[in-house]
């Protein structure tokens, strides 16, 4: 009896291993697949302009405003949707971009249908950067982060043609997905 | 002298038990007194009630003693009563006590004061929200309610006499007002224990599914109609909102239909409102799961798979309608996204930007293409717009027939709205419930503002989010006409005081314009714009401002807000006693045209 639960103890972590590795394993296919220049074109300059203007008349301001290059944010989205189908489970690829001019923050560019993610709090057109995009940005080295209970994202850097680091990958997954968690 | 003393004792307990009857519009609080929101109208007792066929007469009855104690309160009706205990919200933001929630009683109620549950400093009145039904059928006359307390304190009697005038109103509203919703996770929220009971399996169980439809249930009593939109900002969708899907391509097919069926089945049918007062019959609106990322993968967009797998499944859904007979209700083809949100490059609600039309012209004609043109199924395309109203209103005349407003833009395009209408497009608008602190009276605006102007209806856009703890740390409710009624051993919602009001203005709307036969339209509007705030139907529109001649792209919303001060503060002055001046109005040309 106890060699059994052992046994389905270490076929548990072992799972858990797999889930782990699978968004590793696609968060380093995102390295070569993600187009760092064509991520550059997404959003428009007069979007990003407005991104970081307040006015306490109009709290909407920059959500307002903000728009995409259709043509560009479609061919990394449609690359964003492959990458998140190399692994068996519901899972999503995220592009995060910084914001040139404005260290420390960071801001989400793409998101899909789970709406997964660890970082993204509802509704920001950019944040804070987290320590750990800030490492991947840095030093272009892929970091794993377990910060939820539950959820693995595995991030992974986006060169450009000059190799330059121009943002991240987000692909994360959630051991226990919730059929209904943001249809909303 | 023991004696003597005594009787004087008895006499002061009888002075102490008291019976107060409060219009519809008068809300009073835990010390009996009228709540501060709707102070500005004078705090006149009911006297009487006058009350068309086929229709509710509501009242509020206050007790109060003079110290704790227990009480009886009765009601004996020769009409269709219903009796409901006012909950006693305590706001969060000031501590300050509102009575909205309607906890169902049954008559006799005995009960304590203070409440133990509603934990009440104090507490020394306690209100009872009174529906009576008045049948089709009922023999027009007077009626006589009688209120009856018993306590220790002494026992006290009231009687109102309710005039029932011989005018039916109609079934059908002249306003939809819609109550919206966004996924069905807060079912599980709100329902702990059910959610408990069922276990794992609770969003697949019949009590589940009986949940929703007790939702649809009670918006529909309350003449109102019930929206939940079943996908996410990226296009997820609930599993009860959609058929599920295989295949990807041409082969792209729908693989079962099981809890999609016993989500809306019921629904389309009509058999979820068997036992209601105002009958079986389906709902008018319901949304359609589809999203720029179902039925079809977004992965194709732009490509001819996309397309496959788009008319693949819509046909399929066409076909399963038909085949049910699900004929009478509208399914809209409707999207929610905003790019802010980062899902799909473009806006489906509220379009901002023009170029983004074009997305709308090819499902436009996507959708064409699969279904069938003599399709019996009502389908209709649905935009929610605002700044570019004016523009897509031309630019997508004959593909979106379905224009959910923005109340304040629309104030300024009545051509608009009459060039909509003229061609035979559905037009409401949108706004959100009025907080418990406002007047009374603010809920009944919408519904009137829509009739005013000559639209179908309105949408309150969430009404079944009544925050963490409504209860003691009350928001305000400015999101929420229903609440859960599981605190109270009810496994369904319990109304609020709001959507009682909403739903009488409704049914005097419903009446007022069924008399367009006998009377002008304009004259019957003019008569109830002066009854309500002594205004003129005119005054509820804005003048044309100059930001609507440049692109919307430079609009901001404070230069909207100040377009729309017209009304805005014209309708800052709305009296708690604004909808019975109409009431009042509309009884007298009712009866006076008989």
């Amino acid at each position: 009896m106890r060699y059994a639960l052992w046994l389905a103890l270490a076929a548990a972590l072992a799972a858990e291993d797999r889930f782990t590795q699978q968004l590793e394993e696609t968060a380093r296919v995102a390295s070569v697949m993600v187009d760092g220049d064509v991520c550059r074109r997404i959003v428009t300059a007069r979007a990003m302009e407005y991104m970081l203007r307040t006015d306490p008349k109009d709290r909407f301001l920059a959500g307002d405003n903000y728009d995409v290059n259709a043509d560009a944010f479609d061919s990394v989205k449609k690359t964003l949707i492959r990458l998140s189908r190399l692994v068996p489970f519901p899972a999503d690829a995220n592009l995060w971009m910084p914001i040139p001019g404005l260290p420390g923050k960071v801001r989400i560019v793409i998101r899909n249908a789970n709406e997964l993610s660890q970082f993204w709090p509802w509704g920001a057109l950019y944040q804070n950067m987290e320590p750990e995009m800030k490492t991947v940005l840095e030093t272009g080295r892929r970091v794993t982060v377990a910060r939820k209970l539950g959820w693995v994202s595995a991030l992974a850097p986006v060169r450009d043609s000059l190799g330059d680091i121009v943002g991240l990958v987000e692909v994360a997954g959630r051991r226990n997905p919730d059929a209904r968690e943001n249809v909303k | 002298m023991k004696f003597r003393f005594l009787l004087f004792f008895i006499s002061l307990c009888a002075q102490g038990a008291e019976l107060r009857l409060w219009p519809e519009y008068l809300r009073t609080g835990p010390d009996g007194d009228v709540v501060a929101a709707d102070r500005a109208a004078p705090p006149n007792l009911l006297k009487s009630i006058r009350v068309a066929r086929a229709g509710y007469a509501s009242l509020q009855v206050a007790v109060r003693l003079r110290s704790p104690g227990n009480y009886t309160f009765t009601v004996q009706s020769p009409l269709p009563t219903e009796v409901f205990r006012e909950w006693y919200h305590r706001l969060e933001k000031d501590g300050a006590w509102y009575p909205d929630a309607l906890v169902p009683v049954k008559s006799p109620h005995s009960a304590r004061l203070p409440d133990v549950d509603n934990r009440v400093e104090n507490q020394q009145a306690q209100a009872y929200w009174i529906d009576v039904w008045v049948p089709a059928a009922t023999r027009p006359g007077e009626y006589r309610l009688t209120f009856r307390l018993e306590s220790a304190e002494g026992n006290a009697e009231a009687v109102l006499p309710i005039r029932v005038i011989a005018p039916v109103i109609p079934d059908e509203d002249v306003v939809a007002i819609d109550h919206n919703s966004y996924g069905s996770s807060w079912i599980g929220d709100l329902y702990s224990k059910e959610r408990a009971r069922a276990g794992a399996d609770f969003y697949r169980s019949d009590a589940f599914f009986h949940l929703i439809h007790a939702y649809h249930r009670i918006f529909y009593e309350h003449r109102g109609v019930f929206h939940q939109l079943g996908y996410g900002h990226g296009g997820k969708v609930g599993p009860e909102f959609a058929p599920a899907l295989e295949g990807s391509g041409r082969e792209r097919h729908i693989t079962g239909w099981d809890l999609y069926d016993r989500h809306y089945g019921p629904l389309f049918d009509g058999t979820a409102f068997r036992d209601t007062r105002r009958g079986a019959r389906p709902i008018p609106f319901a949304y359609l799961p589809i999203n720029p990322e179902w039925p079809a993968s977004y992965l194709w967009w732009g490509e001819p798979g996309y397309e496959a797998e788009f008319g693949n499944v819509v046909k399929e859904m066409e076909r399963h309608f038909r085949e049910k007979g699900w004929t009478h209700t509208r399914l809209e083809l409707f999207f929610n996204h905003k790019k802010r949100y980062m899902g799909f490059p473009w806006d489906g609600d509220e379009v901002r930007f023009p170029k983004d039309d074009y997305y709308f012209k090819e499902y436009g004609r996507m959708f064409r293409n699969a279904v069938p043109k003599d399709s019996p199924v009502q389908f209709v395309f649905r935009a929610d717009s605002s700044w570019t109203m004016e523009q897509q209103s031309k630019e997508l005349a004959g593909i979106v027939n379905m224009w959910i407003c923005s109340d304040g833009i629309l104030s300024w395009y009545p051509g608009v709205a009459r060039e909509m209408k003229r061609r035979g497009d559905i037009v409401w608008f949108y706004s959100g419930p009025p907080s418990v602190t406002e007047v009374s009276a603010k809920i009944t605006e919408f519904p009137f503002q829509a009739w005013l102007w000559g639209v179908d209806g309105f949408v309150h856009w969430l009404t079944v989010s009544a925050g963490e703890d409504p209860w003691f740390h009350f928001d305000g409710g400015g999101t929420a006409l229903v609440y859960s009624g599981e605190r109270f051993g009810i496994e369904g919602p319990i109304p609020s005081i709001r959507l009682k009001v909403q739903r009488n203005a409704v049914q005097d709307l419903a009446l007022l314009d069924s008399l367009r036969t006998r009377r002008p339209i304009e004259e019957l509007r003019a008569g109830a714009a002066r009854s309500f705030n002594g205004s003129k139907p005119e005054d509820w529109w804005n003048p044309r401002p100059a930001i609507a001649d440049r692109p919307p792209i430079e609009w901001t919303n404070g230069e909207i807000r100040a377009a729309t001060a017209g009304t805005r503060n014209m309708l800052r002055k709305t009296g708690p006693g604004a909808w019975e001046s109409v009431h009042a109005y509309i009884m007298q040309m009712a009866e006076g045209l008989q």
